[in-house]
């Protein structure tokens, strides 16, 4: 691997990596009303995209070995554990002073699991494949 | 090195070790999982992106939904029972529909007892639109006082369940729910009836007053009737008045019932007994002994 293939690859994920960010700030800026509500839900997306940011950009630097496919299954697994943990398995609850609100996200919790669980299984399809395809190439010389 | 030429047509080894000259389209065919890996990929990636606006927006339309109460307005139903509406006004200028609004309000009272409850529901709530409702709570001051007769008396505090609910976008439930206390006027606070008094007197009878005075603490104005009946010391009945009564809210009502009795029957002491007919509320016999 020479170092040129490596400064494509920090680059492109250092890219992809900035307009992630860039995307969450925008979003972000939608969802300033409900965290004026509930202070702490900023704490729980900044973290959350903190990681998620650090697993895409590692995986994208990875690319081209099985590693970057284990990120892909990793990142997955992250987003749904971190979900059915920070959602408290869909139904959050919050008190105001003498105001308690809930929220019942379940819905959303379902949605989002399913879409991580195609993810998931999209990452063991390419690792399956890569680890095929990194077994065909010798025997034909390639 | 592996020139292009050579990719295209290249040679498979198969199961047997066998080796042929085949095009690369069919060498393409030894990656199936190509394909269903980017379905998945492309799939993921549009549910994702519809996902998180979806989130995004109806979190942001939160702040266009508006929330306004009006004056209590205080009536009564037909059945007679206290009627306390309260309108509300939504205003829903997000980028969806509100499903299911409903205000839900149970008064209890101090050993958590319902006293009233009232449920109002708009089943949708579109964009750009603002809807009055009237929330009413309806209050039975009979089966109030069956439970306990001090709230027509005594002065207390009532807590107040109130519960909001609504779906976002007709999809998301979010519920906020709270307690608030509010104060509960007695209509006859503060409750004397004095000894009664000689007025005047002919030949059979005499004319008799019972002072009667209170405080009208409740949010409603009431009319009703005074019976009050008098027996002597051998329980017999010696006389007995109707008087009509009307007392606004907030005020304090002093009177007197003036009835004759008659003069042979009478005794230095006995019972008075005393009934209150309004269409909200019944109260007596009170027994009070006088002499």
């Amino acid at each position: 691997m020479n170092l040129r293939k490596i400064g494509v690859r920090a680059l492109k994920a250092a890219t992809k990596g900035i307009l992630l960010y860039v995307l969450y700030f925008v979003l972000s800026l939608f969802l300033a009303p409900v965290v004026k509500i509930i202070p702490t839900l900023q704490q729980s997306i900044e973290a959350f995209v903190a990681l998620y940011l650090i697993l895409m950009v590692i995986g994208d630097f990875m690319a081209g070995t099985i590693y970057h496919y284990f990120l892909g299954a990793g990142k997955s697994l992250f987003v749904i554990f971190y979900l059915i943990l920070s959602l408290k398995s869909g139904v959050v609850s919050a008190t105001f002073g003498s105001i308690d609100l809930l929220v019942d996200l379940r819905l959303f919790l379902v949605i989002a699991m399913f879409l991580s669980l195609l993810g998931l299984a999209r990452s063991v399809f390419q690792a399956v494949n890569f680890m095929n395809e990194e077994a065909s190439l010798p025997e034909f010389g390639l | 090195m592996l020139t292009k030429q050579r990719k295209h047509e290249t040679a498979v080894l198969t199961e047997n070790h066998l080796i042929e000259d085949v095009p690369a389209s069919q060498l393409e065919n030894r990656k199936p999982m190509n394909i269903p890996i980017r379905a998945i990929g492309i799939a993921t990636t549009v549910f994702w992106a519809i996902l998180i606006l979806f989130s995004v927006s109806v979190a942001y339309s939160v702040k266009d939904l508006q929330f306004g109460f009006g004056e209590p307005q205080i009536g009564t139903t037909l059945d007679n029972k206290v009627l306390v509406s309260l309108p509300i006004n939504v205003t829903n200028k997000g980028y969806y529909n509100i499903g299911l609004f409903n205000v839900t309000s149970v008064a209890l009272d101090e050993g958590g007892f319902t006293v009233a409850q009232g449920s109002s529901v708009v089943p949708v709530i579109e964009k750009d639109r603002t809807v009055v409702l009237f929330h009413n709570l309806t209050l039975d001051i009979n089966d109030l006082l069956q439970r306990d007769q001090n709230y027509l008396f005594n002065d207390t505090q009532l807590t107040v369940v109130e519960c909001v609910s609504m779906k976002l976008a007709e999809l998301i439930p979010v519920q906020a729910s709270g307690n608030i206390s509010i104060p509960w006027g007695a209509p006859m606070h503060n409750f004397t009836l004095e000894q009664p008094k000689y007025l005047a007197t002919n030949l059979t009878h005499i004319q008799i007053a019972v002072p009667l005075s209170f405080e009208n603490h409740a949010v409603f104005s009431f009319s009703g009737n005074v019976r009050i009946r008098m027996y002597n010391n051998a329980g017999l009945l010696v006389g007995s008045d109707d008087t009509a009564i009307s007392v606004p809210q907030n005020s304090r009502y002093k009177g007197s019932i003036e009835f004759w009795v008659m003069a042979s029957a009478i005794s230095s002491n006995g019972r008075l007994e005393i009934e209150l007919q309004t269409p909200f509320f019944s109260y007596g016999p009170q027994v009070i002994a006088y002499g």
